[in-house]
């Protein structure tokens, strides 16, 4: 036969019963190697592996069951060569003791060559769907193990900064049901999101590829957090089935305006810590996880918190302090804190809390995912500045290159009058960036204008229409209150919607191509009473003079990137030139 | 026997108890339970007082439960939670899902 024989070992003391067997076992294809004796049917089995076993019970040196159960220690669980006691003890005990020695099967003396190739033929399929069993097994390892290096290729080698992110990642299985990223806003900000799927393993693990894409695509389009948690609750609701649900945290960290908005749908508390590891902050979960909602709750809302640049925001699932160790307590929060600032000390928060981790559990088994992020408020990319009027080598300023051309018409212009309720519930500035994409293409210098944009179409909105005081945002207290105040108004803006459209903020731009380069014309009007222009201005120098720095309405920033920033109307309206060249 | 259930007398209220923890190995049991029953008006009354670990698939299952529930316009009421079990209960803020007594 040209397939591979299989090789069976015959143990017997009896010359004539081995002879007996040998020939039965060649009809059916089989080698046969023989052994007479316990100890050296083990010592044979070592040697050749066997893919059958036949066993006597009495025989000297070592009986059948003291070699069965040294065979059975040497093969190990889930591989199966089976082993049969060929006997003439026609006993119940015997019965018994063959089966707890470790055998497969028995076959009592006397019987029929028939019988006997049948009793081979029913061992030997059931060798072989083991055999099937655990090649599936091993095909779904590596098929899992494939997929999960895949999967977190996409996932978290793409994520942004993870040189200054401490991370925790440790599955409880090949897969993880925990997800963290961080993405880099068109600003300058950085969103990061810490998730957990209900459950662990590759059950829990297929939505973070959509939660992936979306966190990144609406980040990356200057949508607001709020805008990407509900959009991902959305996604969620119709993607997971009824038990499943998706626990998160998000930052949206802003260096600049020394802010951080923070939403928690369901994790444990997330912590602000400052650098000598005061806990100046908790971040509670005010909203049910996503997912399980159509909508979000109608009061959702962010939380916002001061930050200064050595401050940092950490989060963490429920894996951390509903870890085990032998005895069945909990790791906690208390130990968790304790060894988050004894990390900070260390400058190494993630390490410290895993090594507590380790030390806490021991070897015991994992039951649930556990991570952990650890960002920084500060050290993000810089916002580019280099965009304002640099003039490149051997062009003079007064070349056409940078003039005006005050007569010349623009290649295209965009107009978006925004009222009443849509001011609350509408983000223009990814709608408008998206336009300008599909009109010019994408490009580095349309970071800056998506700094302008948002920056004069909030003060157009907070200061104008709403007539919120920026003085209000200097102090601590008086930071959660302009927040506060600000939901408020914009709750009362979207129902008066009979007076809705006398409140508006409208947006032009015009685009003028240059040479080497281009120009967008920015202005934007409000309905708001105005300010005095020169008031802010003297401020804004009194307060640099005096090194301190107010919030001066990012009028300081814009005018930065900007060419010429000028308020006109009694600063109900502004006008921004922005320059760039390629 | 971990999960256990009796009517009231009137017949009006399910209760449903659950003992020590309430995991995922008690998924088939727990959904059995009110699986088949179809009465209208049923306040469902899950009795937790006697937990004392739940995890997340538990949330799970009582999300599946409340669909169960407003399918045949009932109520579903989750009773006296033990000090843990509330703390979980809240972190997934449930109590703005259900009514948590």
């Amino acid at each position: 036969m040209p397939k591979s024989q299989k090789l069976a070992l015959v143990v017997d003391d009896s010359k004539m019963q081995c002879k007996l067997l040998s020939v039965l076992l060649q009809e059916e294809n089989y080698r046969v190697v023989v052994a007479n004796n316990g100890a050296s049917g083990v010592e044979m089995y070592i040697e050749h592996q066997p893919d059958l076993v036949l066993m006597d019970i009495n025989m000297p040196i070592m009986d059948g069951f003291e070699a069965t159960r040294r065979i059975k220690k040497l093969s190990g669980a889930g591989t199966l060569a089976p082993l049969i006691f060929i006997t003439s003890m026609d006993s119940e005990q015997a019965f018994i003791d063959s089966v707890e020695a470790g055998g497969d099967s028995i076959l009592v003396r006397p019987f029929t060559p028939k019988v006997f190739k049948a009793k081979i033929k029913a061992m030997q399929r059931i060798s072989d769907l083991v055999d099937q069993v655990k090649n599936l097994q091993q095909e779904q390892q590596n098929d899992a193990e494939l997929a999960e290096k895949m999967m977190s290729g996409v996932i978290e080698a793409r994520n942004f900064a993870l040189d200054k992110i401490g991370v925790i990642k440790k599955a409880a299985t090949i897969f993880s049901g925990d997800i963290q990223l961080s993405a880099l806003c068109p600003n300058g900000d950085i969103n990061v999101l810490l998730g957990d799927f209900t459950g662990h393993g590759l059950r829990a693990s297929i939505g973070a590829i959509p939660v992936t894409e979306t966190f990144r695509a609406m980040t990356k389009k200057g949508f607001s957090i709020l805008e990407i948690v509900a959009q991902l609750n959305r996604q969620m609701y119709t993607l997971l089935p009824g038990d499943l649900f998706f626990c998160a945290s998000f930052a949206c960290i802003s260096e600049h305006d020394k802010s951080a908005y923070i939403f928690n749908a369901g994790l444990p508390d997330g912590y602000l810590f400052d650098d000598s590891a005061k806990i100046k902050r908790q971040f509670t979960s005010t909203h049910p996880p996503l997912g399980i909602l159509p909508q979000l709750l109608p009061d959702a809302q962010l939380e916002v918190v001061q930050v200064m640049k050595t401050d940092r925001i950490v989060f963490i699932t429920d894996g951390i302090v509903e870890a085990r160790n032998k005895a069945g307590d909990l790791f906690g929060f208390p130990r968790f804190e304790i060894a988050a600032i004894d990390g900070i000390s260390q400058k190494d928060l993630a390490n410290t809390v895993l090594n507590s981790l380790d030390d806490f559990c021991q070897n015991c088994e994992q039951e649930d995912d556990i991570s952990l992020v650890d960002v920084p408020c500060s050290g993000w990319k810089e916002i580019k500045l280099s965009n304002k009027v640099l003039t490149p080598e051997g062009v003079s300023e007064d070349d056409e290159y940078l003039s005006n051309i005050p007569n010349s018409s623009p290649s295209w212009s965009y107009h978006l009058h925004l009222t009443g309720r849509l001011l609350k519930t509408i983000n223009p500035i990814p709608l408008i960036m998206n336009q300008i994409n599909d009109l010019e293409g994408a490009g580095e210098h349309w970071q800056s204008l998506y700094t302008i944009l948002t920056e004069l179409f909030i003060n157009g909105l907070d200061h104008g229409v709403l007539a919120l005081d920026s003085s209000l945002k200097d102090s601590a207290e008086g930071f959660s209150q302009y927040f506060n105040e600000r939901a408020h108004r914009l709750d009362k803006l979207a129902e008066n919607s009979t007076n809705g459209t006398q409140d508006y903020v409208r947006i032009a731009l015009r685009y003028f191509p240059l040479s080497q380069g281009g120009k967008m014309v920015i202005n934007i009007k409000d309905s708001g009473q105005g300010f005095d222009i020169l008031d802010v201005i003297k401020d804004n120098s009194i307060a640099m003079n005096n090194g301190i720095k107010l919030s001066g309405r990012g009028v300081e920033l814009v005018s930065q990137l900007c060419d010429t920033l000028e308020y006109q109307e009694q600063g109900t309206s502004v006008t921004a030139n922005y320059i760039w060249h390629n | 026997m971990t999960v256990s259930s009796n009517f009231s007398g009137d017949g009006k209220q399910l209760v449903i108890t659950i003992d020590q923890r309430f995991d995922f190995s008690l998924h088939q049991q727990f959904r059995d339970i009110y699986n088949s029953i179809t009465t209208p008006d049923l306040t469902y009354t899950l009795d937790l007082s006697q937990t004392e670990y739940m995890d997340s698939s538990a949330l799970g299952m009582i999300l599946l439960l409340k669909d169960h529930v407003q399918l045949y316009a009932g109520q579903l009421i989750i009773s006296r939670p033990s000090e843990t079990v509330r703390k979980i209960l809240e972190i997934a803020q449930f109590q703005r899902l259900m009514t948590i007594e």
